[in-house]
């Protein structure tokens, strides 16, 4: 007050007015304390209490919305900082498992639970209000729940400014947005997984196209080839020559193959079937495909349901997968193979397109490798896709396991991650009755026969063949190259027709119901399809139907005299 | 609510003698309409009307506005209320929320607070 010393009462007295002055502070009746060169304005009570009876009331309007509630004041003297101090509604705080008495009211707090990706994308939308650059300040971001799980918050928030534009109060409301963002993600693999399937599947028919008219080529080559050398003596100098070609031919009917089980156009040979059999038998050539580094363990649920499948080609695609996961393990690893009895029930199969609910086996080759990225995961089934040097992969076997098992009614799912490893799920429907003895292939001398065979065949070049091959087995032999003809000719022929041998599809015909038709003049002759790819009259009649007897293109001198010969004596079924 | 007091020099003796008041001056620095500053006014024009019937003079200092009036009466918060006349040096900081310690300090009776 004055320069000169006080007294003690004076003393008291000051002492007395500091104190009285600090509890009108702290009580909240003092708007502004005033500096020689500068006003402090306080928070007082009564501005305080004013602002959670707004706060209350905002709470109870919302309390009906589940939104939860945020506010905070500026500090006037630094107006254009976001203070730490924050009103956190108890619903908001709740919003991510706690009471309110157990979450501080910070805005550090809160967004030291944000990931930090998403909080880049929040302080940048903050800033920009607060800098009056956004008219509103609104985001979505991930927020750390108490038990650890992963929250979607949608906040929305206005800053009060006064006259000058300068900010007071800053409040908004947050909507707990996990359930909606969690049936979003699902709609979008959803669609991703549909988008995925019509890829494969134009990719498929392109293939499957290409694989036909290939076919038909390669059938030819061979044939004529196998033809050439059956006339030749092995010292020939074309011997050799010849030889060279028909290895070619054998490793492009096999890239072939390939490409027709990817697309799903291969006539399969559908057997009932018990995969922890099938695992078995296999075990041996697994373990000499993956080499002394990677260790084969095999899980395989005892009384596992039965599928049906065409073994030989089911096997290919385990051997498939295994190569693949030998590749991704180049220093070593596990793979486990494992079987299991699963249900898939309704919500999976919204989950996941094309399942159909019911009872499945589930067969899963898991590899402990160095795993796909999102984008290599999403490409893996493609064909000619590979992430393996040029010369050590076709990019089919993946395609051609795809293939297998769409063909076969099931789903094949693939689980990736970086540096963890690779699992495939295969899911085949289950179903009944007994197992089916597979016929073993055995190595015959080329069977012959006198009988009488009529080839119906529109590809001159491989009716010419097969009549060939035919004649020079013995068998006496008419052809036609369609249906009318093959029509007209068994009508004028009195005798006896024991085969008739047709293309599946003939030049505006189905090569079956030509054959039916033939079969009415003489129902003596028993029926043998070739087809290169298994065309709609086939596939839409489910595989391989009981009693129609398929040969496949490109067929050899062996494997057409063999199954005439079986056809004819009936001993295929 | 509570209230500040400066009981400094207060002659509490001869003011309660005083049966009828006389003139009342008084001067309230305010921080313009702020929520304590508000509420400081009001009780005073109640405390006006009702127990200096009408028989005073208030100044407002709003500091917003006449920040060196503050400096000068060496007012250190806002609300704070000034008695001139009769001239005592307690100053009562605060929303004036406690009626009856101002008109303690007015050196009227007590009584007269409750109609």
């Amino acid at each position: 007050m004055n320069g000169k010393k006080p007294t003690y009462a004076e003393l008291e007295a000051r002492l007395a007015e500091a104190e009285e002055a600090l509890r009108a502070i702290r009580s909240g009746e003092v708007d502004l304390v005033l500096g020689e060169d500068h006003p402090l304005v306080l928070r007082a009570k009564g501005v305080q209490e004013e602002l959670e009876k707004s706060r209350e009331q905002l709470e109870m309007a919302l309390s009906g919305s589940n939104a939860g509630l945020w506010d905070l004041r500026f500090d006037p003297n630094a107006p254009h900082q976001i203070p730490d101090e924050i009103y956190l509604s108890p619903r908001l705080k709740g919003f991510i498992g706690f009471r309110d008495d157990e979450f501080p009211n910070s805005v550090s707090a809160w967004q030291g639970r944000i990931l930090p990706e998403d909080l880049e994308v929040l302080r940048r939308s903050a800033q920009e209000h607060l800098e009056g650059r956004r008219e509103i300040h609104e985001a979505e971001y991930r927020i750390r729940h108490r038990d650890g799980s992963i929250r979607w918050i949608h906040t929305r928030g206005k800053i009060h400014r006064d006259d000058h534009g300068v900010p007071i109060r800053w409040s908004g409301i947050d909507w707990d947005i996990t359930e909606r963002k969690r049936m979003e993600q699902e709609m979008a693999s959803l669609q991703e997984q549909l988008r995925q399937a019509q890829k494969m599947e134009a990719i498929g028919r392109l293939a499957g196209g290409i694989a036909h008219d290939f076919n038909n080529a390669l059938t030819v080559i061979r044939g004529n080839c196998q033809l050439s050398l059956l006339d030749l003596h092995e010292a020939d100098p074309l011997y050799g020559n010849l030889k060279e070609i028909e290895q070619s031919v054998e490793r492009a009917a096999r890239l072939t193959q390939q490409l027709l089980a990817f697309s799903r156009k291969q006539i399969m040979q559908m057997k009932v079937v018990d995969p922890n059999a099938l695992i078995e038998d296999l075990e041996k050539i697994l373990r000499r495909i993956l080499g002394e580094d990677i260790e084969l363990t095999t899980f395989l649920e005892e009384g596992v349901g039965k599928v049906r499948v065409d073994p030989g080609q089911m096997e290919q695609a385990v051997i498939n997968l295994a190569v693949n996961a030998r590749d991704a393990m180049p220093r070593g690893g596990k793979l486990t193979i494992e079987t299991a009895n699963v249900e898939l029930d309704e919500a999976y199969a919204r989950d996941h397109v094309a399942v159909t609910p019911g009872p499945y086996v589930m067969l899963s080759v898991s590899d402990t490798g160095v795993g796909m990225s999102p984008e290599v995961r999403e490409r893996a089934f493609e064909p000619f896709f590979t992430t393996k040097e040029a010369g050590k992969g076709t990019g089919l076997g993946l395609s051609m396991v795809y293939g297998i098992v769409k063909q076969s009614g099931g789903n094949i799912w693939v689980y990736s991650e970086m540096g963890k490893g690779t699992t495939f799920k295969i899911y085949l429907p289950r179903v009944e009755g007994p197992v089916e003895e597979r016929r073993e292939e055995t190595l015959e001398d080329i069977p012959q026969g006198s009988e009488t065979i009529l080839v119906v065949e529109d590809e001159e070049v491989v009716r010419k063949l097969a009549v060939r091959l035919l004649r020079k087995q013995g068998y006496k032999v008419l052809e036609a190259s369609d249906g009318g003809k093959a029509f007209m000719l068994c009508e004028q022929y009195d005798e006896r027709i024991d085969l008739i041998l047709s293309d599946v599809v003939l030049p505006g015909m189905d090569g079956r119901r030509v054959v039916e038709r033939l079969q009415k003049i003489h129902p003596e002759a028993k029926a043998l399809y070739m087809s290169g790819y298994t065309d709609n009259v086939i596939a839409h009649h489910g595989m391989l139907e009981q009693g129609i007897h398929f040969i496949q293109k490109p067929f050899t001198v062996g494997s057409l005299a063999r199954k005439v010969r079986e056809v004819i004596d009936g001993k295929d079924k | 609510m509570d209230q500040t007091v400066e009981k400094k020099a207060m002659d509490r003796t001869r003011r309660s003698e005083s049966k009828v008041p006389g003139h009342y001056h008084l001067r309230l620095f305010v921080a313009g309409d702020e929520p304590n500053s508000r509420k400081a006014r009001e009780v005073l024009k109640y405390l006006g009307e009702r127990h200096l019937q009408g028989n005073y003079t208030l100044e407002v200092v709003d500091v917003l506005e006449n920040y060196k009036a503050a400096l000068e009466a060496q007012i250190l918060f806002a609300p704070t209320l000034m008695i001139i006349d009769p001239p005592t040096k307690t100053r009562i900081i605060g929303s004036l929320s406690d009626v009856r310690r101002i008109l303690e300090v007015l050196g009227l009776p007590e009584a007269e607070e409750n109609p």
